[in-house]
């Protein structure tokens, strides 16, 4: 039959030659996803070329490990910057980590439910507050208030232990080490709130009828589950810590040398080149600090590379317990 | 009461009692923990209202610094409008990528999603200045000169993972029942996202660029590769142009003049005010947009 | 209920189909066999990947007529139902074998496009799925809208009304039209998705398990509806119930799980004779409350 059931079916269901929309739709979303990665790719390749310069007059391990940094010369080495992104980051841990775990315990097994969220929202706007607000309360009014304390440190413990010793200018790695603790606290908190509160609400509850108190459920419960969590959490802080820039480069002192106390001013990796960039004319200047900005590329991504992985085994872990 | 039975509850009470007291001490230590990071919090909102406020002025918003940073009056005028101008072109590129890497993530899926994903994370992850380097070796040595584009690429790229993760996760909680009801009627995959997957989770997109815009506008180590800072008005995004971070970061550094420490206290100010207004409104969109139980 | 008069439309195939054009075209005029069996299948079997969960199943629907398929959960039911309008291959590593065809076209040929397929054998799922963000009328009148059924605002809004008539909804919903689709009970989402099925105007309503979401009051409304319905469209359903499969359908399929744990089909016939006369012992096993 030409007309009929059938044939209205043959016209209507047929294909056109070529390729259906959704084909279309999924053409256009992959031209989108190359149109993003491949200039991203570009730009680290390109940055990469830049630097060849650098590599070529020092070779990677010289550069790397290289102790002076003096641009009048054209003597380039990354080795104070590193050690002062190291040292920084890890006074900036040293502090923030419990500080940070602590109050992602309070939030969400010591605080009654009503007030948990607007403690959390409180505390994550810390993390909303530019950086270079931070630097300016850090230069204007922490550092000034450290420096009594500081040099109270300095006076007795470190007389003996040189790593402490004076003089205690203001601007040094400590201070910095202070700024940056305080901006990656909400971070850590904030990943951390998340970890403990997925613990396992059956597990919760077996310890408490057990006559466990907070701190029982702590220990035996959320802290032993949540420790991947935690530690992706941490990481990721370090990265960040790491990667802090601007914040830094007003506290810190900005002395291209390793210092040979906390008390003394440095440099990190991200504040010599924030600080030194603008004004870079000399030979070689402006290739180094970006071959500098290749080193931190480096350690960054390894160490959020690092976080991704600690979480999706956090992650796969809480999926099997639940 | 027998002995034996004395004997266990004395033990009973005394364990319960050292475990009672870490309980408190725990609890101590993790109240000290929420006011030590609460303090800056306080004392930085001090600082900048009761330093910055007495430059707050109307000139202060609508005229322009003078050239020589150690004097005073003038205002902020090319900074304010700078900003607005590269954040606002950085969203305006930022959103509609974002949103169609996270449909692609969810659309096409498997091992190239994945790789996406992992692609933004790690972008997600770079220090600012980084990427400001990047966008430097791109766009300013390609161009020849700094400039205020430059300076909008950098923020788009540091607001695109931002809003790529919120979208994604989004995306991710549709309901399945209804992408099977939309396949069901035979509507096109993009018709789809347009109409159902995106508009139900909008709110929680807007969330997303809230937040992205909120960070972006305090962004300074990008722009100084980028847009490199101006000391006049302009409009003109081909130019190096100024902005808030960048102006505080300037004046800071001249910090000992009296006139440059209050122009940076005064930027200062109404800068936080921002990024709060947009923090706050994202935040409390996404709160609306959750079902009443859960918040 | 509604109690207003159900407009019925021509057939597509009758030629334009203008609104309000009266009574649909005379079934008589149409001759042949084959004008009265809307699918077939023949040996048809449905895989995830490996796992084969159909087994050679070959039976015909008859247009214009309700089909039950029954069985044990498990059986493979659903599944066989989503072959119909190719959703069983949206899975990744499913895959169909066998022929279905539609008034003699095979469905799963390399130039059938499946998206065409859907909008032809349209289906209403267990769960109501109205979607969240768009009001009654637009849930309606949307697919249609995007299949570019609706020429003007107006056309548009008699679409919507007659849908929701047909679905046995309007009075309930005709002053709330801009309400969300989602503020309506349970039953009343369920006629909500029938109206949008209907729609695009199919041929065929695939319907899985469409009252188990629902109260007892809801079940009746929907299964008066189905009766009425069945005029102009062929209706497939799949059901646990077994008193609402005897109730509603002409003919019913009934499906057990074999020892390979794949369904197949046990006996098809006649509903009043599977119900008090079936041919086979599992059969009479299964709708005398046996096992299953």
């Amino acid at each position: 039959m030409t007309t009929g059931p059938q044939a209205h079916a043959i016209r209507v269901l047929r294909r056109r030659p070529g390729l259906n929309q959704d084909g279309w739709f999924r053409l256009a979303l992959r031209g989108v996803a190359i149109l993003v990665v491949v200039p991203i790719l570009w730009m680290m390749v390109d940055t990469f070329s830049v630097t060849v310069p650098v590599w070529e007059r020092f070779g990677i391990p010289g550069f790397v490990t290289g102790l002076r940094w003096a641009p009048s010369f054209t003597i380039y080495g990354a080795l104070p910057f590193i050690y002062g992104t190291l040292l920084t980051s890890a006074i900036a841990m040293l502090i923030a980590v419990p500080v940070a775990v602590l109050i992602a315990l309070l939030i969400t097994e010591i605080l009654p439910p009503r007030i948990r969220s607007s403690v959390a929202v409180t505390v994550d706007l810390l993390a909303a507050i530019p950086s270079v607000v931070y630097g300016l309360w850090g230069l204007l009014v922490l550092v000034p208030f450290l420096r009594p304390f500081e040099q109270a440190v300095a006076g007795t413990v470190g007389k003996v232990v040189p790593f402490l010793a004076g003089p205690t200018p203001g601007p040094s790695y400590f201070a910095a080490g202070v700024v940056v603790s305080i901006m990656i606290v909400p971070i850590i908190a904030a990943l951390s709130r998340e970890v403990f509160a997925a613990t396992p609400r059956l597990q919760r509850e077996a310890v408490r009828a057990l006559g466990g108190t907070r701190w029982d459920v702590i220990r035996t419960v959320v802290l032993p589950i949540g420790r991947s969590g935690v530690l992706a959490a941490v990481i990721l802080g370090l990265a960040r810590a790491i990667g802090e820039t601007i914040a830094v480069t007003m506290v810190i002192g900005n002395a291209p040398k390793i210092g040979a106390s906390i008390f003394s001013p440095g440099f990190t990796l991200a504040s010599v080149i924030a600080n030194e960039f603008n004004e870079a004319n000399q030979e070689l200047h402006p290739e180094a600090l970006i071959a500098l900005g290749l080193v931190l590329l480096v350690i960054s991504v390894l160490v959020n590379g690092l976080a991704i992985l600690v979480r999706q085994r956090f992650a796969r872990g809480v999926g099997r317990v639940a | 009461m027998s002995l034996s039975a004395l004997a266990v509850s004395a033990r009973l009470r005394s364990t319960s009692r050292s475990r009672r007291a870490k309980d408190r001490a725990l609890e101590v230590c993790a109240w000290a923990s929420l006011i030590v990071a609460l303090i800056p919090l306080v004392a930085i909102s001090l600082f900048l209202v009761s330093q910055g406020i007495r430059s707050l002025s109307l000139e202060f918003l609508t005229s322009d610094p003078p050239g020589d940073l150690s004097a005073t009056g003038g205002g902020i005028r090319n900074a304010v409008v700078g900003t607005l101008l590269m954040t606002g072109l950085a969203t305006l590129i930022a959103v509609p990528t974002a949103i169609a890497l996270a449909v692609f993530s969810r659309e096409i899926g498997g091992r190239v999603a994945t790789s996406v994903r992992f692609v933004v994370d790690v972008l997600a992850g770079l220090p600012s200045i980084v990427v400001g380097i990047f966008v430097y070796s791109l766009v300013v040595v390609a161009t020849g000169h700094f400039s205020g584009f430059a300076g909008a690429i950098a923020l788009a790229v540091i607001e695109l993972p931002v809003i790529v993760v919120a979208t994604d996760e989004l995306l991710r909680l549709t309901d399945r029942r209804i992408d099977e009801g939309t396949r069901a009627l035979g509507m096109l995959r993009w018709r789809s996202f347009l109409s159902v997957f995106i508009p139900t989770a909008l709110s929680g997109i807007i969330t997303g660029i809230m937040l992205a815009v909120s960070r972006a506008i305090g962004e300074t180590a990008p722009l100084i590769f980028t847009a490199l800072g101006n000391n006049f008005f302009t409009l003109d995004m081909n130019e190096p142009i100024q902005a808030m971070p960048l102006l505080i970061y300037r004046n800071a550094l001249n910090s000992a003049f009296p006139a440059a420490r209050d122009r940076a206290m005064g930027t200062a100010l109404v800068l936080v005010l921002i990024v709060l207004a947009f923090n706050l409104l994202g935040r409390w969109i996404a709160r609306r947009a959750r079902p009443a139980d859960q918040r | 209920m509604t109690s207003a008069p159900i407009r019925l439309q021509p057939p597509p195939w009758a030629g334009a189909t203008e609104a309000g054009t009266g009574l649909g075209a005379d079934r008589a005029n149409e001759v042949g066999p084959e004008a009265e069996l809307a699918v077939e299948l023949d040996r048809v079997s449905a895989y995830y990947g490996a796992r084969r969960v159909v087994r050679e199943i070959s039976l015909s629907v008859r247009r214009n007529a309700i089909t039950a398929i029954i069985g044990p959960s498990g059986c493979g039911k659903s599944t066989l139902l989503r072959c119909l309008n190719r959703m069983h291959e949206l899975t990744p590593g499913a895959r169909v074998q066998g022929r279905i065809e539609y008034h003699g076209l095979d469905l799963y040929a390399a130039d059938i496009d499946p998206v065409a397929v859907r909008r032809t054998i349209g289906m209403v799922f267990q769960q109501p799925n109205p979607f969240p963000t768009m009001s009654i009328h637009d849930n309606v009148a949307a697919p249609a809208r995007f299949n570019g059924l609706v020429a003007s605002k107006a056309a548009e809004n008699e679409l919507v009304e007659r849908c929701l008539r047909q679905a046995a909804l309007w009075d309930e919903v005709k002053d709330k039209l801009k309400a969300g689709g989602t503020s309506l009970s349970g039953g009343q989402q369920q006629r909500l998705c029938i109206a949008r099925a209907l729609a695009l105007e199919p041929d065929v309503l695939l319907m899985d398990e469409p009252c188990s979401a629902l109260d007892p009051i809801a079940t009746l409304q929907v299964e008066h509806l189905m009766a009425e319905l069945k005029r102009q469209y062929t209706i497939v359903i799949v059901t646990h119930n077994m008193q609402q499969a005897s109730r509603v359908s002409d003919e019913t399929a009934f499906l057990t799980m074999g020892d390979d744990r794949a369904g197949y089909l046990v006996e098809m016939a006649e509903t009043i004779e599977i119900f008090t006369n079936p041919k086979e012992q599992l059969t009479e096993d299964y709708v005398s409350g046996r096992f299953g």
